[in-house]
């Protein structure tokens, strides 16, 4: 209604003062409107320079040399860049599903149980975030080194699961808070075993967060490059492919599948991001605030 | 029936904190144990007690500790100032535009932070449009440049960890109760007094829980120097790293490494005291009370 | 937090529980790093030659596309498969993450590393390499150029093979630093902020001796400390932008920086006319990258036949003609003779009559690592 009063009595004002009242009233979605682009950039510059013919190795010079759909067409030709992304992939996927189940139970259990050793055990959730991640590298390597675990594809994944863990625990936890038991209180009263209430019950409720963590999760363990480079062996993933190249010439095909996975990112979020609407639209019958923690 | 109630917890545990016992408490205690070692790389690190190697440490790289917490601290503060109108129009601003806006800000995360790093470079050339414009409004020198100095460094931070930021903001707003906005207005007036009193109060969680996730890479980060940096913009992560692999001075990175996660750990507790909220920890029990 | 007695007691279980872990799974290790002993096993040459053969190198050292080297490699040993993964990016850095693994007699999978001559003496020095018979490799006896035969490090090429070589010297941009011609001239206030020099100090320091007037083959510790101190000056008055790798292609190519030290071939990944290589007037700095077989090493058969097959002229002559290196192989310019006329490929010795080899710096390992330390607290601050 503000907004209905502003503008009626904006139009007997002269025209800067209406603008300004239009700025006013609408600064702040200009303000994010400038941020989101501000996101953007360099995934549009990336994106642009997919196009790019290159120079005559097929790399990327750092300048514009004229448009082609060439690397498109060939998107997966450069075995390299390729075999490390499809490797990043595996890695991120297994990655994801491991720590997200593992860290939901932990979720659980600190959210939903009293028992004795909970601050070691948040201690225990809260150091990794703490730690700075060429220390996790470092340290990673020199226990891989004594255990003589070879470094290769099982040493990256025990690493990518391990910095994940954390990250889940703490999303998946906020959502379990504000999380109402009575339902579950319920499906109990009606004969429900807890293993058949955790199926239909929680889990269904407790989707969008373990989706979110998932997603985190995914995109913590396809970015990560510090503690990658000091564990991984002979296996090449995608950031490391990445690091090495850009030392001398990036094939324009990494901008190409960069691209492709970002659009892939962009299909997978918006589904994920109207499912959980309509997890919210059907959870939305329990009263919203209980569960909502004590403000200080 | 009792007893197995009492043990739920600890085998939902189990898996996870196995986990993070073996692959993080246990390289960790590897750490600190080579950060006592004393020796050269050619003749060998020998087990010692020689604590002398954390004064070292610190003493050669005091420059770097201060402008790592200073960048870190810009960055994040900047991040902030950006993530929260951001994450306020986007939960509660937008309407119909929420999803693509939230799409928006996640989905660069997917793109991997070198790319967008190395993308940087290209924007921020010397005499790209960007940095003429800057110079146009005088934020930078006329013969100035962006790249390659600790302003560079910011950036690139601030850019990189800004997801951090945003999405545990984004979280605590959209589960805010607007009808309590509405009852703040009829109750203090002004919608600034609003804003001060009821919606920062409710989102303080989700502020520092955003401003701890992105503090921390931040401080540890070395990426951002390496490529968007030049000569005098180094970080500890830089000099841990030259330690680590170019000087082999295993014990004085590990040392350092130690020192940065104990200088990380006072920090976060301090903030947290200061900012009065369990919510990072998960101090459910607040709650319960 | 409230109850910081209590955190404490936590951390303190933790660490309680670390320590049980680790001693119950861990019995020795005492020593980390360190000499082993030096006892150099020679390589076996098979046969037959097939099976996995895993190598590490740097980025854009070999050709591409149809027909390339590495799938005729495959097709003249059928049943081999080479990874060939581009995973060395720097020396010290490729080694920091292989040396552990070395040092228990290992070599992670891999059959066969290049790395730079000093490396290469490292790795040997510490007893990480196979020696490898000539009669295994009868082209590169036959073909290895004359004045690669008996470097300092290695007077017999009993451990390394070079891949290729090149030159350390200036990359100009004609047009915004015409009159840069020796090193000395990085240090012109004209340029202030538009200069780099690499972060590998073997190349960086000895020519900036040799701007001095001081040969690095006479030079002592002090003298190189003396040029430390040079670049120290140069970071704090804002002169120097950046030590770089090649990554200063990009900003050649950007024209954020119109003069820099940096390597011979990389005038091919340059896409901005103006930038050409230039012999310093004192002269540049010669080095190589060799083909070296760990111990440990899988499939030496593989690694034999692997740089037998790159000494053959008809091979390398591609090989060269992509990554516009200096080739140690003799007779590829009856192959391609274009490739004979090319001064960064084929240089005569007039042309490098002033060059250095690259050397180490003097002294012993105590005096290498201070030299080493001083560096990087230049780079690192």
């Amino acid at each position: 209604m503000e907004a209905a009063t502003v503008s009626s009595r904006a139009g007997s004002k002269p025209a800067p003062a209406r603008a300004w009242a239009w700025l006013r009233r609408n600064a702040l979605l200009i303000f994010a409107g400038l941020a989101v682009l501000y996101m953007l950039v360099p995934i549009f510059v990336i994106a642009v320079f997919s196009f790019d013919t290159g120079n005559a190795q097929g790399e990327l010079d750092f300048a514009w040399d004229g448009f082609t759909l060439e690397y498109w067409q060939n998107a997966f030709a450069n075995k390299a860049v390729t075999e490390s992304m499809v490797t990043s992939l595996e890695l991120a996927a297994l990655a994801t599903v491991v720590s997200t189940a593992i860290g939901t139970l932990m979720a659980m259990a600190l959210v939903r149980h009293e028992f004795f050793g909970r601050r070691a055990t948040n201690l225990l959730i809260i150091l990794p975030l703490a730690t700075p991640e060429i220390v996790i590298g470092a340290a990673l390597l020199s226990m891989f080194i004594s255990y003589k675990v070879s470094l290769g594809f099982t040493s990256l994944f025990i690493a990518h699961v391990m910095f994940s863990i954390s990250f889940v625990v703490v999303v998946v936890r906020s959502r379990l808070i504000g999380f109402d038991r009575s339902i579950e209180e319920a499906a109990a009263d009606l004969g429900s075993t807890p293993l058949t209430t955790f199926r239909t019950v929680t889990l269904p409720l407790l989707a969008p967060g373990i989706v979110g963590a998932a997603l985190l999760a995914f995109a913590l363990s396809l970015d990560d490059f510090v503690i990658s480079n000091f564990n991984s062996g002979t296996t090449v993933t995608f950031p490391l492919f990445i690091f090495g190249a850009s030392l001398r010439g990036i094939p324009v095909q990494v901008n190409v599948l960069a691209t492709m996975l970002f659009v892939l990112t962009a299909l997978t979020i918006v589904l994920v991001l109207w499912q959980q609407r309509k997890a919210k639209e059907m959870a939305s019958v329990r009263p919203e605030q209980e569960g909502q923690p004590a403000q200080v | 029936m009792t007893t197995r109630r009492r043990l739920i917890p600890y085998w939902l545990l189990a898996p996870g904190a196995i986990w993070l016992a073996l692959f993080f408490v246990v390289p960790m205690y590897f750490m600190g144990e080579l950060a006592l070692r004393s020796g050269t790389f050619t003749e060998g690190f020998e087990s010692a007690f020689q604590i002398s190697n954390f004064s070292d440490a610190l003493s050669g790289h005091t420059n770097q500790v201060v402008r790592s917490f200073v960048y870190a601290g810009t960055a994040t503060l900047i991040a902030l100032l950006i993530a929260y109108p951001l994450a306020y129009a986007i939960a509660l601003r937008a309407g119909r535009w929420r999803l693509l806006l939230l799409f928006a800000v996640i989905a660069p995360f997917f793109t991997t932070y070198l790319i967008r790093t190395i993308a940087w470079k290209t924007i921020l050339a010397d005499d790209s449009p960007v940095v003429s414009v800057l110079q146009a409004l005088q934020l930078v020198p006329e013969d100035g440049r962006v790249l390659a100095t600790g302003g560079a460094v910011i950036a690139g931070l601030t850019y990189n960890f800004l997801p951090f930021m945003i999405l545990p903001i984004y979280a605590s707003l959209e589960r805010m109760d607007t009808g309590l906005i509405e009852a703040g207005k009829d109750l203090y007036a002004s919608s600034t007094q609003t804003f001060l009193r009821v919606t920062l109060p409710i989102t303080a969680p989700g502020i520092v829980a955003g401003v701890l996730l992105t503090f921390i890479p931040a401080v540890g980060d070395y990426v951002n120097a390496e490529i968007l940096g030049g000569t005098g913009t180094a970080m500890i992560g830089n000099v841990i790293q030259s330690l680590y692999l170019e000087q082999r001075n295993y014990p004085e990175a590990a040392a350092l490494s130690f020192l940065m996660m104990l200088a990380i750990l006072i920090v976060v507790l301090i903030y947290l005291r200061v900012a009065g909220s369990g919510a990072f920890m998960g101090d459910e029990d607040e709650r319960r009370a | 937090m409230r109850t910081p007695r209590k955190s404490l007691r936590a951390v303190l279980a933790l660490g309680a529980l670390g320590a049980a872990i680790t001693l119950t799974a861990c019995g020795g290790g005492d020593t980390v790093g360190g000499a082993s002993d030096n006892k150099a096993e020679v390589a076996e040459p098979g046969p037959p030659v097939d099976g996995e053969f895993n190598i590490s190198t740097w980025v854009g050292y070999i050709d591409k596309g149809d027909g390339n080297t590495i799938s005729k490699f495959e097709e003249e040993y059928p049943g081999t498969n080479v990874n060939y993964t581009e995973d060395v990016n720097d020396n010290s850095d490729f080694f920091g993450k292989v040396q552990p693994l070395l040092d228990e007699g290992e070599s992670g999978g891999r059959s066969m590393f290049v790395v730079t001559d000093w490396m290469a003496k490292q790795m040997n020095d510490l007893g990480y390499l196979q020696e490898i018979d000539y009669a295994d490799v009868p082209n590169v006896d036959a073909n290895l150029k004359d004045s690669l035969r008996s470097p300092s490090f290695d007077p017999d090429r009993k451990f390394s093979i070079p891949w290729q070589s090149g030159m350390t010297g200036l990359l100009v941009n004609e047009r915004l630093a015409p009159d840069v011609n020796s090193v000395n001239d990085l240090f012109d206030p004209k340029y202030k902020g538009k200069v780099t020099v690499l972060t590998e100090m073997r190349d960086t320091v000895p020519l900036l001796l040799k701007a001095d007037g001081i040969d690095p083959e006479d030079a002592t510790k002090q003298d190189w400390l003396d040029e430390i101190d040079r670049l120290q000056g140069a970071v704090d008055s804002g002169q120097l932008r950046r030590f770089t790798g090649n990554d200063y292609v990009q900003d050649l190519t950007n024209e954020n920086v119109v003069a820099a030290i940096g390597w011979s071939g990389d005038i091919a990944l340059i896409a901005n006319d103006s930038v050409d290589w230039r012999m310093p007037t004192t002269g540049c700095i010669i080095w190589s990258d060799n083909m070296v077989i760990p111990v440990g090493a899988p499939n030496t058969a593989a690694a034999l036949a692997w740089a037998d097959f790159a000494y053959d002229p008809e091979i390398q002559a591609p090989i060269s003609d992509y990554v516009r290196y200096v080739s140690p192989v003799e007779g590829i310019e009856k192959v391609n003779p274009a490739l004979a006329k090319d001064p960064l490929v084929n240089p005569s010795d007039e042309f490098t009559a002033d060059c250095s080899t690259q050397p180490n710096p003097p002294g012993s390992a105590e005096d290498v690592q201070e030299v080493t330390e001083a560096f990087q607290a230049v780079i690192t601050q």
